[in-house]
């Protein structure tokens, strides 16, 4: 895979945001040691280096936990990785600890081992060891960012995740969009399809393997799948029909999304690898941008069969249509979070469009920027932050990423202009 | 519009003088050497010019076709049915302050409207397809359209 660093991303925001959150968790996280020596362990040490670097970049992005700064010359003993000495990282203010080590194999790859620590408490709160390929070192920093995250907050981490999202370049008619996905840290940033299709709405699959995404290649907006590891795509139907707005049931196995027969937008779920569609609402209105519950057995979805946008969810075989929004504006582009409490929408009204979220049963609604220009909210796997889009008054767009306590929405840099961020489940 | 399409005429000049166009044909002999369009161009230019144009326009958040869109459409399908060789695509437009979805729903929906009354009035259905282009591309919420061949 072809590395293209990017800066890291958001660096300088997250302070602003910790200090509008006394909540966030301290958490001390020294070198990565080694129990190798001479040569080899040195060069386990510099490994070491580089993940607990990438280890702090990560957890600083959260709004929950408060990286200490790691300092290169505090050598961290092998035996103090199992036996921290919790009143020293006390007295540093610290409430936990991630430490971990770096061993060379025979075979050429790494172990990577990670720890985790409440230091009030003086006792582990997780471990986890992971065998990987020496040039892979950032997403073993990745999973031990998830581990720490994850013991802390009791969430999923979003460090381990990718984003697709669609860059543009150039104006009017000849604006260029492709498809790119990078690892949610920005690094690993690639472009997809190539060709001058207009392309819109990559939606990944939940473990971040395939991508769905819509092509205007052939001159109609129609669903096609990717494979992000060979590089094969194809349609995903084999009808000549308008298809769009696709979403990948949490298990990866099917993808709901919209299709036009003559002037009529309904809802339909195929499975990924093709075959041969189920129609799920009949309206004759528009129905579209359904997202699955994350135990897959609902769907909710955007309708304006009752004059207006509206937010409605059934179950998944397309049973007990009911209505959700009622709080008097537009709804749309609902995604169901990870964790199954909230509904995320883009809401129309008179103050533009604004990303907002509601309890799944409509209740609870609160909007979380300030608009005119946002839309296309996406979950990430924390289900404590929420991808979007914001236009501008010269109408470029970007990339921004928001908490659901409010606090100004934090930029994502990319390369070019990005609308249509989606980000994916914590991959294996 | 009929002098739009002269001055269409004249930027993408080709060929003899085969004027087909009724704008042209006025000029009489002082200007033989006016270049016209051939082909599909030729053809394009003929039908904005009889047709008075190829967009028709619909209201905010509207998929329903108002009296001008109706009567646009009655001089589009009165040229298609006199060119029943000639194959169509309409292209429908969603509301730029739309969401990205609703907007290419709402824009296949306009094009497939205006496809119907075409079809109302007599225009073969196999003459006339549609696509949406949502709210990708800037202006109004419109249905144009595009000679295909």
């Amino acid at each position: 895979m072809k590395r293209l660093p990017l800066p890291v991303l958001l660096l300088g925001l997250a302070g602003a945001a910790h200090a509008q959150q006394p909540a966030a968790t301290v958490i001390a996280v020294p070198p990565l040691t080694s129990p190798d020596s001479g040569t080899k362990g040195n060069q386990m040490l510099a490994v070491g280096w580089d993940v607990t670097q990438a280890i702090e970049a990560d957890l600083r992005q959260t709004t929950e936990v408060m990286p200490l700064k790691p300092n290169r010359d505090d050598y961290y003993s092998y035996p103090e990785v199992t036996a921290p000495s919790f009143s020293k990282w006390r007295s540093a203010g610290a409430k936990a600890l991630v430490s971990g080590f770096v061993q060379g194999r025979a075979d050429g790859r790494l172990t990577v081992g990670c720890y985790v620590y409440d230091i009030d408490k003086g006792r582990e709160l997780a471990r986890k060891g992971f065998i990987i390929g020496a040039n892979d070192w950032r997403r073993a920093a990745h999973k031990c960012s998830g581990l720490a995250y994850t013991a802390i907050t009791g969430a999923p981490g979003m460090f381990d995740t990718r984003i697709a999202y669609v860059a543009e370049s150039g104006v009017g008619e000849a604006r260029m969009r492709r498809i790119a996905v990078m690892d949610s840290d920005g690094y690993n940033h690639r472009y997809l399809i190539a060709g001058d299709a207009m392309v819109l709405t990559p939606r990944l699959a939940p473990k971040g393997s395939q991508l769905a995404y819509v092509s205007f290649a052939g001159g109609r907006p129609s669903v096609r799948v990717v494979d992000l590891g060979s590089g094969q795509e194809r349609p995903l139907l084999s009808v000549d029909a308008i298809s769009f707005a696709p979403r990948y049931s949490p298990d990866g196995g099917k993808i709901a999304y919209s299709m036009m027969l003559g002037a009529n937008s309904d809802i339909y779920v195929a499975a990924a690898g093709g075959g041969a569609p189920q129609r799920l609402t009949t309206s004759p209105a528009i129905d579209t941008d359904p997202s699955f519950s994350p135990d897959g057995s609902k769907i909710v979805f955007e309708s304006d069969r009752g004059g207006t946008q509206q937010l409605y969810v059934m179950n998944a075989d397309g049973s007990g249509q009911r209505r959700i929004s009622f709080g008097g504006s537009w709804y749309a582009a609902p995604g169901w979070s990870p964790d199954g409490q909230w509904i995320a929408f883009t809401r129309r009204g008179q103050d533009g469009r604004r990303i907002g979220l509601m309890k799944v049963d409509g209740t609870g609604e609160k909007l979380l920027t300030g608009g005119p220009g946002d839309e296309g909210p996406s979950w990430t796997a924390s289900s404590r932050e929420i991808l979007f889009q914001r236009t501008g008054p010269d109408g470029r767009t970007g990339l921004f990423r928001v908490g659901l306590d409010g606090g100004e929405p934090r930029p994502l840099t990319t390369p070019q202009d990005g609308s249509d961020p989606d980000s994916s489940g914590v991959m294996d | 519009m009929r002098k739009t399409a002269i001055m269409f005429a004249l930027l993408l000049g080709a060929g003899t003088a085969q004027a087909q166009l009724p704008g042209l044909r006025k000029r009489g002999p002082a200007q033989p050497t006016q270049p016209v369009l051939q082909g599909i161009d030729a053809q394009r230019a003929d039908f904005a010019a009889q047709a008075g144009g190829t967009t028709v326009y619909y209201g905010a958040e509207s998929v329903i076709l108002g009296a001008p869109a109706k009567a646009a459409l009655g001089l589009q399908a009165a040229w298609l049915r006199r060119h029943p060789d000639v194959v169509v695509r309409i292209e429908g437009y969603g509301d730029s302050l739309d969401t990205r979805d609703h907007a290419l729903a709402a824009g296949a929906a306009r094009a497939e409207e205006a496809r119907n009354y075409l079809i109302l009035l007599g225009v073969p259905s196999a003459q006339v397809s549609t696509t949406s282009w949502g709210k990708e591309r800037s202006g109004l919420g419109r249905a144009v359209t595009v000679l295909v061949r």
